[in-house]
């Protein structure tokens, strides 16, 4: 267990390092020079007169007169050694301090989102395989074809909107006005909370459809497994049948596309933010996309592909202990 | 003669999408305390489904005719009805493991990969008997000895994919025997196993039949391996018996043709330099049942008018045997 | 014939046993066997069709997509007016639905009111309201603006507009801009369905070389592209798509930004059928069918295309199905957060941005059709998804 453990550690290490590199290219894309935006940034407004060699001198500040290889490592360098991110020009601060609290945020809103997902997709997939084909089974797979059909950012309009129309509700935004700019406290993050269920339900609605199928049809596999038959021939009554046997192997699948289950509200969550108003790092990225703020954007991607880096890492550990045939091929 | 099991007129039928089929029809059988009754007949004549049926395991699609009657002597001489009992409750879950043990095909199948050999057994063993877990741990491991399995303490923790095909056949007889089952139903134990270790099994089985005094029925599509196990055979094709009796008179004096016929196919070191003769054409499928006899289609004495016409009935020949075929019946004779 | 039938063994072939049922065959018997005949004799796709065919919603699916891609195809027929045409007349308008009874009376051709403009009491805007007293009627294939049908052939005939050049109908309202939501509907399908189409079909082309490659090979180059792909499939994606999208340079025209969007869709699409591909090759590479042919001699081009490549074409389509909703909702994603396409080109998502807040919902929530198409769409593609795969499965006889 620990070697497989730590292959794995080391796995994940080597992809943080390729993917690093990518997401090193992505910032490098856009046209234009970056020191031109900063000196455009900088001194838009301010009267003064940018020349060629102002430019110049920025460029050399920044390290932009260097070739791409050592500007990577310096980026990354920066990153690992001294967890600098480097500089939001828009912001006109260090790229940690405009993240700061915004990943913690946006951590919050991930795991309730899972939370939600499991919670709700384990056991009515299971319910679902168990009564196939009754008008359950039906309802809730035509249920499960809507929520992969319908943009999630629709569902949150549709949902801000009847909150609006019916409860007379905000229910937009992460905090309350009384609490966005207030230190954290108790209430705060009663607070907080109380808003999370909004992002997290609407960001869960497609994954709880994909796991219910996925659930669903590895229970149905399961319930007709030899295994399941003999159980009961052995007289296993049925509830302690069912949870012991064909559910407990039915997880699997589900542990082991945790990852995959962070990449999508990942990739969900930039428009999901614009519609509710979350201010956590979706929506940051969004628009450190739209100003060209390629640090930012950059050191978002990074975090984000990190988190699901490491949540493939926990599903791996996960399933090897679930599942004993695994440790052999490790 | 000490019945344990009597089954009589037993039908099982399916709802499929093709309409309904009846793959047991009216089949009737005993099994004596202590002694093998062995079923035999290609895959698809009903063997699996009517013991199934016994142990109340068929999936909801299907329905046993309400005329069968399966009753079951129970360790405390008490008569059991099984078709009386309702699918789930606790009269049907003593009855399974409890008093009517049952080993599959595949022993890798039947087990659950995620639990070890121990776990699974101790299940069953505490399901029927009132032990606490030290104990059934201990009785665990008593039982992976008697099968055979060598370091029982060791084995008793492993998963099944850490054993091989022959040692989790075993331990798949371990389990059903834990629980201490009057009746064991062994649908095909040997058919997955190497020649070698068949012959292992078989004789393990025997051993541990006269060794605890079980009933059993054991199924199988080879006569070669009823000759060995079984006190009685009865012949299964596309739902019924058609000849019954005891194994040595069957297997000197088959009467009916599909009995010579699975006779004449099973190979013999006596007669290496025949060819094997296989029963003509295949199985029809339950959808597509023949009228008359069941096996007119493939019989090479089909008397025509009679056979496509009229199934035949039981017709005894000796003291135990009988065959349901026309040639053995006086009307048939006649119109031969 | 009959008469030499009484033997046995050899001459107990097909042929006899079929002169002895013709005896009894009646009519329903025979085309029952000329119908299982038929079906043991049909091919892969025969098969698969009509295992599709009795699958009742993959069935209305497809043919709501087949709607839908006429109706963007003929889009310039199908719209009564341009994407970008403005009727200054009716902003904000609320949908027009044809009549055929109003509190003057019935008639036996469609109408719909005509709009005078009012003051609203409030605000003093110049508002559009409907004139119940008046009625424009409504025709089919009506002389209207001058476009070119498939961007290639010049017409002014439109499916339906009014009879009166002057007045405008508005079938599905119009936005703050004045423009008609029908029309714009009909060109964002087109666009939407064919980034949709390309983006699918470069990730297959791309999926088949990779996964091909990989799969074919093995050994170091398998490792290599087995990693690469990981690398992607790790990255979220719409955030990946947006990184590429924003760095498409402002001054672009909106044709290099729709292919720079099938490219970018297309790019990143594949990893997924990749695998697949691979996967695939590997395991069949094993098969005895396989192994018998290379054994027989069969040169390998021959193997791939006769032996490799029909046994998992069904499920690369099946896949390919599968993808189109993930483009689509990505374009729409991309497109509603403005680093998709631009206006004035129009996609499903573009006219999507229009419907933003809950103001668009209170006040012209006809601003929301488009999303019905974006939801119908990814519904039947799934739909039909499904409805293949459980057609080219030969052991999924449920």
């Amino acid at each position: 267990m620990l070697r497989f453990t730590f292959e794995r550690a080391l796995g994940m290490i080597v992809t943080m390092f390729f993917v690093s590199i990518m997401v090193f290219f992505i910032m490098e894309i856009p046209p234009g020079d970056y020191a031109d935006r900063y000196a455009f940034r900088k001194y838009s407004g301010t009267g003064v007169n940018v020349t060629e060699a102002d430019i110049q001198a920025i460029r050399r500040e920044l390290g932009l007169d260097k070739g791409m290889i050592f500007r990577y490592f310096d980026w990354i360098g920066g990153i690992v050694l001294r967890g600098d991110f480097g500089q939001a020009f828009a912001f006109e601060t260090s790229v940690v301090k405009v993240i700061g609290d915004k990943a913690w945020l946006t951590l919050g809103i991930l795991f309730s989102t899972l939370l939600i997902t499991y919670i709700v997709s384990i056991p009515v997939g299971i319910y679902a395989a168990v009564r196939r084909g009754s008008a359950a089974d039906y309802g809730l797979t035509i249920f499960s074809y809507l929520g992969l059909a319908l943009p999630n950012f629709l569902l949150a309009l549709i949902l801000l909107y009847f909150a609006n129309k019916y409860f007379d509700a905000d229910i937009g935004g992460l905090f309350s006005p009384r609490y966005a700019d207030a230190p954290w406290s108790l209430g705060k993050f009663w607070d907080l909370i109380t808003h999370l269920w909004l992002p997290a339900f609407v960001l869960a609605w497609s994954a709880v459809a994909y796991q219910i199928q996925t659930v669903r049809a590895t229970m149905s596999d399961e319930l007709n497994k030899l295994s399941v038959t003999a159980a009961r021939a052995r007289g296993v009554p049925e509830a302690k049948l069912l949870i012991k046997y064909p559910a407990r192997l039915a997880i699997n699948p589900v542990v082991s596309t945790i990852g995959f289950d962070v990449n999508r509200i990942f990739s969900e969550l930039p428009i999901v933010a614009v519609v509710l108003g979350l201010t956590e790092l979706g929506e940051l990225l969004l628009r450190a996309y739209l100003d060209l703020d390629m640090y930012v954007a950059g050191a978002i991607l990074l975090l984000l592909t990190a988190m699901i880096v490491i949540m493939n890492f926990v599903s791996d550990l996960l399933l090897a202990w679930l599942d004993p045939r695994i440790k052999l091929g490790a | 003669m000490d019945t344990l099991l009597s089954v009589e007129n037993l039908s099982v039928s399916f709802k499929t999408d093709e309409g309904v089929i009846t793959p047991v029809q009216g089949v009737s059988f005993t099994v004596a305390r202590g002694k093998t009754l062995g079923l035999v007949g290609e895959s698809g004549s009903g063997k699996s489904v009517s013991t199934k049926a016994l142990m109340r395991l068929l999936p909801g699609s299907a329905t046993i005719a309400p005329e069968a009657k399966m009753h079951y002597l129970d360790k405390h001489d008490k008569l059991i009805e099984i078709e009386k009992l309702k699918g789930k409750g606790a009269p049907i879950r003593a009855l399974r493991g409890g008093e009517i043990g049952m080993i599959f095909q595949e022993p890798m199948a039947s087990f659950s990969p995620v639990y070890t050999i121990g776990n699974q057994m101790i299940e069953a063993i505490r399901l029927h008997k009132k032990l606490g877990k030290r104990e059934a741990r201990a009785h665990a491991i008593e039982m992976l000895d008697k099968v055979g399995i060598s370091n029982p303490q060791a084995r008793v923790d492993q998963y099944p994919h850490e054993m091989s095909g022959g040692m989790r056949q075993r331990a798949m007889i371990a389990l059903a025997l834990s629980a201490g089952p009057a009746l064991l139903i062994a649908d095909e134990p040997t058919t997955a196993l190497d020649v070698t270790i068949q012959a292992q099994v078989l004789e393990l089985m025997s051993d541990l039949q006269k060794d605890l005094g079980m009933g059993m029925i054991f199924i199988t599509h080879d006569l070669g391996v009823i000759a060995q196990i079984a006190d009685e055979v009865a012949v299964m094709y596309l739902g019924t018996i058609v000849e019954r009796g005891p194994t040595r008179d069957v297997i000197h004096n088959p009467a009916h043709p599909y009995t010579v016929g699975l006779l004449e196919a099973i190979p013999s070191l006596d007669r290496l330099d025949e060819r094997l003769k296989p029963v003509p054409g295949d199985i029809p499928s339950p959808n597509e049942r023949p009228q008359g006899c069941p096996f007119q289609t493939r019989c090479q004495h089909v008397v025509d008018g009679l056979c496509n016409q009229t199934a035949p009935l039981e017709t005894p020949l000796a003291a135990g045997h009988s065959v349901r075929c026309w040639l053995h019946d006086e009307k048939g004779k006649s119109a031969a | 014939m009959a008469t030499i039938t009484d033997g046995q063994g050899p001459q107990e072939t097909p042929n006899t046993q079929d002169t002895r049922q013709t005896k009894k065959e009646t009519r329903a018997e025979r085309k029952e066997r000329e119908r299982l005949l038929k079906y043991y004799s049909a091919s892969q796709w025969t098969l698969i069709w009509w295992r599709f065919r009795r699958h009742r919603a993959a069935m209305v699916a497809a043919a709501v997509l087949a709607i839908m891609a006429v109706l963007g195809i003929f889009a310039e027929f199908v719209a009564p007016y341009g994407p970008t045409t403005r009727d200054t007349k009716y902003i904000d308008g609320a949908p027009q639905i044809p009549l055929f009874c109003d509190h003057n009376g019935c008639s036996l051709r469609p109408f719909i009111h005509g709009v005078k403009t009012e003051r609203d009491s409030v605000t003093l805007r110049a508002i559009s309201v409907p004139d119940p007293e008046t009625r424009v009627f409504v025709n089919f294939f009506v002389s209207g603006e001058r476009t070119r049908l498939l961007g290639l052939f010049p017409t002014t005939i439109h499916l339906f507009g009014l009879d009166d050049p002057k007045a405008k109908i508005h079938l599905w309202g119009t936005d703050d801009l004045g423009r008609d939501v029908f029309s714009r509907t009909m060109y964002a399908t087109r666009t939407s369905l064919s980034i949709g189409t390309l983006g699918v079909l470069i990730s297959f082309v791309l999926a088949l070389v990779i996964g091909g490659t990989a799969g074919f090979f093995g050994g170091m180059i398998d490792n290599v592209i087995q990693r690469i792909t990981e690398i992607i499939r790790v990255v979220p994606i719409i955030p990946l798509y947006m990184g590429l999208a924003a760095a498409m340079p402002k001054e672009w025209s909106t044709t290099q930004v729709y292919f720079a969007m099938t490219l970018i869709l297309g790019l990143f699409g594949w990893p997924t059928l990749a695998r697949r591909v691979r996967s695939q090759l590997l395991s069949i590479r094993n098969e005895d069918y396989v192994v018998a042919a290379t054994l027989a001699g069969a040169k390998p081009s021959r193997i791939i295309g006769q032996h490799m490549l029909p046994s998992f074409t069904s499920f690369i389509i099946v896949d390919l199905v599968i993808s189109f909703p993930y483009m689509i909702l990505s374009e729409t994603a991309l497109s509603f957060v403005g680093l998709g396409l631009r206006p004035p080109t129009v996609s499903w998502g573009v006219l999507l941005q229009q419907a933003q807040s809950i103001r668009a919902i209170e006040q012209t929530p006809w601003l929301f059709i488009p999303a019905v198409f974006v939801v119908v769409a990814v519904l039947a593609f799934t739909v039909i998804g499904d409805g293949l795969r459980d057609a080219a499965d030969p052991y999924g006889g449920k």
